[in-house]
């Protein structure tokens, strides 16, 4: 199988959600131009584009997002294209993660040598609601906020009291590491010039900010934003004629629903198949293992690892996940700080969601976007103080999807 | 409170109404016995040979609370009446499943991950001519 590169990435700066000027197109168009141009190639030399679809507007009628779902025809006719391949991706938060495994396994499957991944997301404020359209009334998702007014906010809650629940500690403990995290994520926000939240956080202010959903609080939670990203990938030899810093696609996975998982997933009503079940996030942990065992390595060859933290507990939980150890060692990483750009383990060097806030469909721009800077050792004074060889993202998002990357320095 | 006609469920179909024992409505596989909430017309087990639909079941009204949280937002329209602070509970029922649903305190003193709670059924808001009824689970007190 051919080995396969990213040439160059492109994010925009991350802004306030809900606010329609620049259009998404426009922003996705100049952010895919940027990123075309940085590696030296026109429209026509693309085989494919692949975007992620969009939750924009959201609350509105089918009539009105479908031109949301079609980014990649649009971006194509938009900025000059020859009939190339153009497929939209939809898989809630990890839609852009999933564009970029496509894109992946479209090229190792000879198909075709060159594409362009782009994201664009102008995600709507507030707590997210599901519900029923008249046509696709599915009682297991389309009630649970009419029914229990449950939100997103709230499975992560649950989820957050059980892992202390699990580990004999009271849910104080997990609410303290929850905000050490938003403390140390938010330094590098600040030093980022694309996130959209520069403000430094203590601990203390995280704690005193208001409870959203028991043990959340509010600076513990991704704000929504708006954001473009774009990258091309092609085969690796071809990547070296453009650039002297190939950045190696050593596995690119995407997971999704688990019979048998026993944490509660968003959005549903109830888990499936619970009965057997032991250890809880199976579904997260699986595409993980998928990549570890594409890219032929183990957790002890991640260096550095960029994690979709829709919330802090999801940061703490990737980590559980891509370590695969006991969660006390987590918990010991992040309390000595070691997740920190001059840490053992650098965790979200970008700032993350907590600083970017969440373009939703396409957040895995940012942390494909800053794992390259931070091979190319081009991330300034984010840059993480070890020697770095390879690199992790995570995504997690609502049904039950999942996606997974390792990149790897290629040259 | 047993069905008077301006009692009507939130949304039909997810527990038995009007009834004195209302129930949550879930679904069987009479090949593999997956239990599902809501009920569903196929199975979901990925091993199960699909051979025959599933039926319908009422499910057990007692479950241990897995985890909880307590929601101190109020929503926006149009689920306004989800005033806070209101309690959400994930609840392990002995089918195996975990089902989420409103608890019926928001006192967290009273709330415990591994206690038994137990399924009823009442009012969860009024627009002045109806009153719609969602599920509850409550605590039960098994420590006297």
């Amino acid at each position: 199988m051919s080995e396969i590169a990213i040439v160059s990435a492109s994010i925009t700066d991350w802004t306030d959600a809900g606010v329609a000027i620049p259009s998404p197109l426009d922003k996705l168009a100049s952010v895919a131009i940027e990123a075309l141009r940085k590696a030296k190639i026109r429209p026509r030399d693309l085989d494919a584009i692949i975007t992620n679809t969009t939750a924009l507007p959201f609350d509105a009628p089918s009539y009105i997002t479908i031109s949301a779902q079609h980014f990649a025809h649009r971006l194509a006719e938009k900025i000059g294209s020859h009939g190339v391949r153009c497929m939209n991706v939809c898989a809630a938060c990890a839609s852009g993660a999933i564009a970029f495994a496509t894109a992946d396994a479209m090229i190792k499957s000879g198909l075709v040598k060159t594409v362009l991944v782009g994201g664009v997301d102008n995600s709507p404020r507030g707590f997210y609601y599901q519900g029923p359209s008249f046509l696709d009334p599915d009682l297991a998702v389309s009630y649970p906020h009419k029914v229990v007014g449950i939100t997103n906010p709230s499975y992560w809650a649950m989820w957050a009291r059980r892992r202390a629940y699990e580990m004999g500690k009271p849910v104080e403990d997990i609410k303290e590491l929850m905000a050490l995290v938003k403390e140390i994520q938010s330094a590098y926000g600040a030093l980022n010039p694309h996130a959209r939240y520069k403000k430094l956080f203590t601990a203390k202010e995280v704690l005193a900010s208001p409870v959203v959903c028991d043990p959340l609080h509010l600076y513990m939670i991704s704000a929504v934003s708006s954001g473009a990203g774009a990258a091309v990938i092609m085969d690796i030899e071809k990547a070296r004629k453009i650039t002297d810093k190939p950045v190696k696609i050593a596995a690119s996975t995407v997971g999704s629903t688990v019979y048998g998982e026993p944490s509660p997933r968003l959005v549903y009503f109830a888990t499936a198949g619970g009965k057997n079940a032991k250890q809880p996030f199976i579904e997260w942990r699986k595409p993980i293992e998928a990549a570890y065992r594409q890219a032929g390595v183990t957790a002890d060859d991640i260096d550095i690892l960029e994690a979709h933290d829709t919330s802090c507990f999801h940061t703490i939980n990737w980590i559980d996940q891509v370590k695969g150890w006991e969660r006390e060692e987590t918990d010991k990483l992040i309390r000595n700080k070691q997740i920190r750009h001059d840490g053992e383990f650098p965790v979200n060097l970008s700032g993350g969601t907590a600083s970017f806030g969440e373009a939703v469909m396409c957040q895995a721009l940012v942390m494909i976007h800053e794992l390259v800077l931070q091979l190319r050792e081009e991330a300034g004074e984010r840059q993480a103080k070890k020697k770095l060889k390879m690199g992790m993202c995570t995504a997690y998002g609502a049904y039950g999807s999942y996606g997974v990357i390792i990149l790897e320095k290629g040259w | 409170m047993n069905g008077e006609r301006d009692q009507l469920p939130v949304v039909g179909g997810l527990f038995t109404w009007p009834s004195d024992e209302p129930k949550l409505i879930g679904s069987r596989c009479p090949i593999c016995g997956s239990v599902q909430f809501p009920r569903s017309n196929v199975c979901n087990n990925p091993d199960c040979d699909h051979s025959k639909g599933t039926e319908e079941i009422l499910l057990s009204t007692e479950g241990t609370l897995y985890s909880y949280t307590i929601h101190a937002y109020d929503l926006r329209t149009p689920f306004d009446y989800h005033k806070a602070p209101y309690a959400i509970g994930a609840v392990e029922l002995p089918e195996g499943i975990i089902v989420v649903g409103r608890l019926t305190t928001t006192d967290a003193k009273k709330l415990r991950i591994g206690m038994k709670v137990k399924f009823k059924v009442d009012k969860l808001y009024t627009d002045g001519e109806k009153t719609y009824l969602t599920y509850f689970f409550e605590p039960v007190d098994d420590e006297k």
